[in-house]
């Protein structure tokens, strides 16, 4: 896992836990003419192989930096079913866009591509693609594209290869990237915040954008912590707007819950979507309360690591296991939901986690809403082994 | 394997718009022309001005492929290998040139696109996922719409595969047939249906590789008859064989 928090789950969950907002800044080259508060990856990051370098971009060196923690046990799986047992499910929604853009400026500035740009780092298909060759795996390769739940869908998707017994192992993540399209189209979207993002309070204005990567390593194998339930729908409603009831985002909810047989008042934590934007906030609280009654505890993780777009359902449902794993003598930590603390009279009321909060051990659900009105509910649980 | 039924099945290109266009194209293939959508007057009209050509395909099909109460209550994935590429890098060339990009064509140029234009056109709440996998693209939008099937099994999924050439900047920069084109089949789990067995293959001799997209040589093989089809190059083999020779409805023309 990687974020702007940290190069690893080890790095990342203590700050976390902690509320860290440090790894939120503001940068002016991204929008023209304005600066704008993102929690970007800082520093190197690993160099793509040479042998794959028609995939050498941001964002595949993202997924190079995630995929580090794991790779050993990818490896040893690779090794225990064979390459072509295994497969790869990645979300994206940027792929290597933000190279193309260089790409595309070196040809306004000369009239010819820059020659280190290939197609391979701008398709979507490509964050897929590359994992594969890198891990020399033959099973099935592909991207979900589902904007803002693409990374859910992905273990959703990685789930189902496996219970079709297509595959028997997948390796399945998201990786998104900051970039100048993103940036600018949300900028003309008036949907990001003017400081840092405010999820729930009644002073929120937008989202904060961020960046990062996760990479499972998804089996069958017993034990451990499992993806419970899922849960999907579509709004129906509007391409870039959330229905304002929240009737597609309840939807989901129920049928993760449905999935996971688990009842509502199971759930020991909930993760929102959470993006701090006036409209999504009111429709997500308005749906978990009439979803649960009585709504578990609850943080969105985005005013610590932005809004990782594409990779934020598998980046939520990662923090999610690390919670989880994190039990201790029946209970879990809650991760804390940090804003300026003014609450808002117009949502419903509802459990916002604080720092240092723990709650009786349970399943958790995590939400993904997108573009589109493209929704994904997540439950995870832990198993005994 | 896995069986899955075909109970419908369109398809568009420039001149074959209807299922006896494509049986006729079927009896003796072609290749495709490149360029051209069709109009979609079926789209409400601010709708259908917002969407790109690729966009007009994808709906088209998956329109032609089911009817009114179907469309409504399928899930759906929608499988492009180039997606909005070319509105994309559209935008690429305004930010390059520091101009402020439109909200409207941004939220149309997300790959997702067709999957939230047909959700909101057909009044459909079911999931709808949206997969791209450069030369695998049709190969992994059929395990995906099974992967869906596999989640909800009590209603059929719609697997709508389309793409257009890349231009300007990128033509030319990839190894693909170029075809403007889509292909709609609506799949289920059990019922009524052409019965076809999948399986992914160990890598073997690749099969020859006809000049149209995958998912029109699957079209060719569903109505010619032959009892197995497989797809792919380099390590990866996709199957299908049939179970029966039951017709496949189709619901091209209506």
């Amino acid at each position: 896992m990687v974020n702007a928090l940290g190069r690893s789950p080890e790095e990342i969950w203590p700050r976390l836990l902690a509320g860290d907002q440090s790894g939120m800044r503001a940068r002016d080259d991204l929008v023209p003419g304005r600066s704008i508060v993102v929690a970007d990856v800082p520093g190197e990051l690993p160099a793509v192989p040479p042998r794959l370098r028609a995939y050498a971009c941001r964002n595949n060196q993202l997924t190079l930096a995630a995929l580090e923690a794991v790779r050993p046990d990818v490896e040893a799986a690779i090794a225990a079913v064979g390459r072509a047992r295994v497969g790869v499910v990645m979300g994206t929604t940027t792929s290597g866009v933000g190279d193309a853009e260089a790409a595309i400026r070196h040809r306004h500035a000369t009239g010819a591509l820059s020659a280190s740009f290939h197609y391979a780092q701008l398709e979507l298909g490509g964050a897929a693609g590359f994992l594969a060759e890198l891990l020399g795996v033959t099973g099935p390769a592909y991207t979900i594209s589902t904007a803002c739940s693409s990374g859910a869908r992905a273990l959703a998707s990685a789930r189902s290869l496996l219970a079709l017994g297509l595959c028997d192992a997948v390796v399945a993540g998201a990786t998104d990237s900051l970039c100048g399209l993103t940036a600018n189209g949300f900028t003309a979207l008036q949907a990001l915040a003017e400081g840092i993002t405010n999820p729930c309070s009644a002073n929120r204005d937008g989202l904060t954008l961020g960046e990062g990567s996760v990479v499972f390593l998804a089996t069958r194998d017993p034990g451990g912590i499992r993806l419970l339930g899922v849960g999907e729908s579509s709004d129906a409603h509007h391409m870039s707007a959330p229905e304002p009831e929240g009737l597609g985002a309840e939807r989901a909810m129920r049928a993760a819950l449905a999935d996971a047989a688990t009842a509502p008042s199971e759930i020991a934590y909930l993760n929102l979507h959470g993006t701090g934007t006036p409209l999504n906030d009111l429709m997500e609280c308005s749906a978990i309360t009439r979803v649960f009654g009585d709504p578990p505890p609850m943080s969105s993780t985005k005013a610590l690591v932005g809004h990782t777009l594409g990779a934020a359902g598998a980046m939520e449902a990662a923090f999610c296991w690390l919670a989880l794993r994190a039990e201790r003598a029946g209970t879990i930590p809650l991760i804390p939901h940090v804003y300026d603390g003014v609450p808002d009279p117009k949502l419903p009321p509802v459990h916002l986690a604080p720092r240092g909060g723990r709650v009786a051990a349970g399943p958790v659900l995590s939400n993904s809403f997108g573009f589109g009105g493209n929704n994904c509910s997540l439950v995870l649980g832990a198993e005994p082994a | 394997m896995i069986e899955a039924r075909v109970r419908s099945w369109s398809a568009w290109s420039v001149g074959r718009e209807d299922a006896d266009a494509w049986r006729r194209w079927a009896a003796l293939p072609v290749p495709l022309e490149r360029s051209g959508h069709p109009e979609a007057r079926f789209l409400p009209p601010l709708m259908r001005r917002r969407c790109s050509p690729l966009s007009r395909i994808a709906l088209t099909a998956a329109f032609e492929c089911c009817d009114e109460q179907e469309r409504g209550r399928c899930a759906s994935v929608f499988a492009s290998r180039h997606g909005n590429i070319n509105e994309s890098v559209d935008l690429l060339d305004r930010l390059a040139e520091r101009q402020p990009l439109s909200p409207t064509v941004f939220s149309h140029t997300v790959h997702n696109a067709g999957a939230g234009l047909f959700s909101l056109a057909a009044s459909n709440p079911r999931t709808s996922s949206s997969i791209a996998a450069q030369a695998d693209t049709f190969g992994c939008g059929w395990l995906e719409t099974l992967a869906l099937l596999e989640r909800e099994p009590e209603l059929p999924a719609l697997l709508v595969v389309a793409d257009v050439p890349l231009e300007s900047a990128f033509a030319g920069l990839v190894d693909e047939v170029e075809a403007a084109y889509g292909v709609a089949l609506l799949l289920a789990a059990s019922g009524p249906g052409e019965p076809l067995g999948f399986a992914l293959e160990a890598a073997s001799e690749a099969p020859a590789r006809p000049p149209w997209p995958d998912a029109v040589e699957f079209l060719r093989w569903l109505l010619s008859g032959e009892p197995r089809l497989r797809l792919g190059e380099g390590e990866r083999r996709f199957a299908w064989e049939r179970r029966s020779s039951g017709p496949t409805r189709q619901s091209g023309g209506r």
